[in-house]
């Protein structure tokens, strides 16, 4: 494991709070909430349902702004971004996975990596040859032309996967992506985006309450109702003691 | 995107085949509407245009043939002869007149015309021959077909009996129709000798027709003397302010349809759609990314729909005219161009009014 407390940092919150507003209740969902990720690790926000992991990664997304605190995405305040830029930074740096994948249905496996190929301002026919490319590297080739709806959830997985990394980002963010796998697959799928964390120096963020895949992190970071209870780097050992102190 | 856009509409055939089914209904409704007024005002007006004369002359209380009384006395045509520069004039009395076939019976805009002079008769003679003698009508070939009537048969007006020679073209007005029989005729079926609706004066080559004209307005009494390019503008005009108020507001309704039917679909079909849209967000579409694709659907969606209508339009109104032989239509290729530039106008009207949903769609549900 690999230690890159060094390098600058991609994402950095400091005591970021978010209270939604909804009618006349307010929710604290972010309370608090300062870390740090940098290129070359990858981090899990481990937490149980509810307790604001989502709305730690859209924050880091830029999707959502802060209540209070100070927010940055790769050394500049995120207040600082004009939409454009935000939208900019989401098609170029960024590569999301969602739960249940999100894939679009009605466009064919290629159409959907050449998708986000063209958000970053490639042209439609050098999108469609990058995202074949893209597509034999994850050995899914033969998948091009098929419906999303028609894959299993293992080839599903591949081809978000092959999404998130099309335009080559610097950070990731993954809400769920092993939700609806089998515990193999779900290894499978960290194990990738661990690799492309280290292999090509960039930072992936991973939400779940999935206690088994924080084996493969660098960082893990437990979110209990809003607030990051605990940090821990890498080795089995310390994940175990925070399943003893998760269950 | 523009297949995103293309699967999107296809993935639920029927309801696409339903709204494209209602546009082009919409769109031969326009068109048929356009095609029926210019047939009704070629109906109306051609008779003018082919009765070319140099002056029309009617009393100075009506400007046109189609709303207006006007009477003059057949007597005064001897004083325009005498005007210098004048070459010929013929009388012509319009009366709206019943007339009767066993126990049928019709209205006709009957023009009584005098056979030996150059102009006042049918603008075109379909069938048969024109008038020639004061026991012979020839009818409107849309009215004699309607009341079932042909060249040969006797027709009564009053209790004189008229042998039909001939039908007419260019004399459907839809409300009424024009029928042709002689001046004298005419002035048998009204009772008053030695009236007329209007003059048509023509004039010897290169003769100054303002001067006719003043001379005209000088000898005769209360009289107003039109060139013919003036009166033809008159009738048109008289026309339109009957017809286009009614015609606009029945399109109008058209249109509004059509925009409601398309908006609907691209409603639905977005909020059907919203978690692809708030992906597509996330991802980091481009701000026209999301939006050009739902133009593009309203475009796709209303050129089909123009073309099933054009498609449709032509059989359909030849079954119409088939049936009601009274609606004559007139079809230009500028009357399509300018229904499917409505159309397409108002396809994009139906992409901004259904992007108002997109608004309401945030990329953070993706995330739900
Ligand atoms: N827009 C919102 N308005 C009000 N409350 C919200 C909103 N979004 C999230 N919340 C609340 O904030 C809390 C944290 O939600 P969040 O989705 O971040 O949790 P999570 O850890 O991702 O849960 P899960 O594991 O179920 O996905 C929840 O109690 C949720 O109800
Ligand atoms: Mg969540």
């Amino acid at each position: 494991m690999r230690i890159t407390s060094h390098q600058k940092n991609y994402v950095q919150l400091e005591g970021v709070n978010k209270t939604f507003i909804d009618g006349d209740r307010e929710f604290h969902a972010i309370k608090n909430v300062s870390l740090k990720a940098s290129p070359g690790e990858l981090l899990v926000l481990l937490g149980p349902s509810g307790s604001g992991k989502t709305t730690l990664l859209t924050l880091i997304a830029g999707l959502l702004s802060p209540t209070s605190g100070s927010l940055s995405l790769f050394g500049r305040s995120v207040e600082g971004y004009s939409n454009k830029e935000l939208q900019l930074l989401r098609a170029r740096r960024i590569g999301f996975i969602f739960q249940d994948f999100l894939l679009i249905d009605s466009l064919h496996v290629i159409e959907n990596i050449a998708m986000v190929l063209r958000f970053s301002g490639m042209k439609r026919s050098d999108a469609l040859t990058a995202a074949g490319k893209l597509l034999d590297q994850f050995n899914i080739g033969h998948l091009a032309r098929k419906l999303p709806s028609k894959l299993s959830q293992g080839e599903k997985q591949r081809v978000a996967v092959a999404r998130a990394i099309a335009n080559n980002p610097e950070l990731i963010i993954a809400d769920e992506p092993t939700a609806s796998l089998e515990t193999s697959q779900g290894f499978d799928i960290i194990k990738l985006l661990h690799n492309y964390a280290v292999e090509e120096e960039r930072c992936v963020i991973v939400a779940t309450h999935d206690l088994r895949i924080a084996d493969l992190a660098d960082r893990v970071m437990r979110v209990v109702d809003g607030e990051i209870q605990e940090e821990c780097s890498g080795p089995i050992a310390e994940i175990n003691q925070l399943i003893v102190v998760g269950s | 995107m523009r297949s995103y856009s293309a699967k999107i509409l296809t993935g639920q055939p029927l309801r696409l085949a339903i709204t494209i089914a209602g546009i082009s209904l919409c769109i031969v409704m326009m068109l048929f509407l356009l095609a029926a007024y210019h047939g009704v005002a070629n109906g109306s007006v051609e008779y003018i245009r082919k009765n070319r004369s140099d002056l029309w002359v009617l009393s100075s209380n009506a400007w046109n043939i189609l709303r207006g009384t006007s009477i003059l006395f057949t007597e005064d045509t001897y004083d325009i002869e005498n005007i210098p520069g004048v070459e010929s004039v013929s009388s012509v009395l319009f009366l709206l007149t019943g007339i009767k076939k066993g126990d049928q019976q019709a209205t006709v805009y009957l023009t009584g015309f005098d056979p030996e002079a150059e102009s006042g008769g049918p603008p075109r003679i379909v069938e048969g021959r024109s008038v020639e003698n004061d026991q012979e009508i020839v009818l409107d070939g849309a009215f004699a077909s309607k009341f079932h009537l042909s060249v040969g048969e006797v027709i009564k007006v009053r209790d004189t009996e008229l042998k039909i020679v001939g039908l007419s073209g260019g004399t459907n007005a839809l409300v009424i129709q024009y029928a042709f029989v002689t001046l004298h005729r005419a002035h048998l079926i009204v009772g008053y000798p030695g009236i007329a609706t209007c003059f048509l004066v023509n004039a010897e080559p290169g003769a100054d027709l303002d001067a006719i004209a003043d001379e005209i307005k000088f000898e005769l009494n209360g009289v107003a003397v039109y060139d013919h390019e003036t009166f033809l503008k008159n009738n048109i005009q008289e026309l339109q302010t009957g017809f286009l108020p009614f015609i606009y507001t029945i399109a109008a309704i058209g249109v509004v349809v059509l925009t409601t039917i398309l908006s609907l679909l691209l409603s639905v079909n977005i909020l059907e759609k919203r978690k692809d849209f708030a992906v597509f967000k996330t991802l980091g579409s481009p701000r026209g990314f999301v939006s050009g694709m739902i133009i593009s659907q309203s475009i796709m969606i209303s050129l089909a729909g123009c073309l099933a209508g054009v498609i449709l339009y032509f059989p359909l109104v030849n079954f119409i005219e088939r049936v009601t032989p009274e609606i004559s239509t007139k079809t230009s290729f500028l009357q399509i161009i300018s229904v499917v530039a409505v159309v397409l106008i108002m396809s994009v009207v139906s992409s901004l009014i259904s992007m108002q949903r997109l608004r309401r769609i945030y990329a953070l549900e993706a995330f739900s």
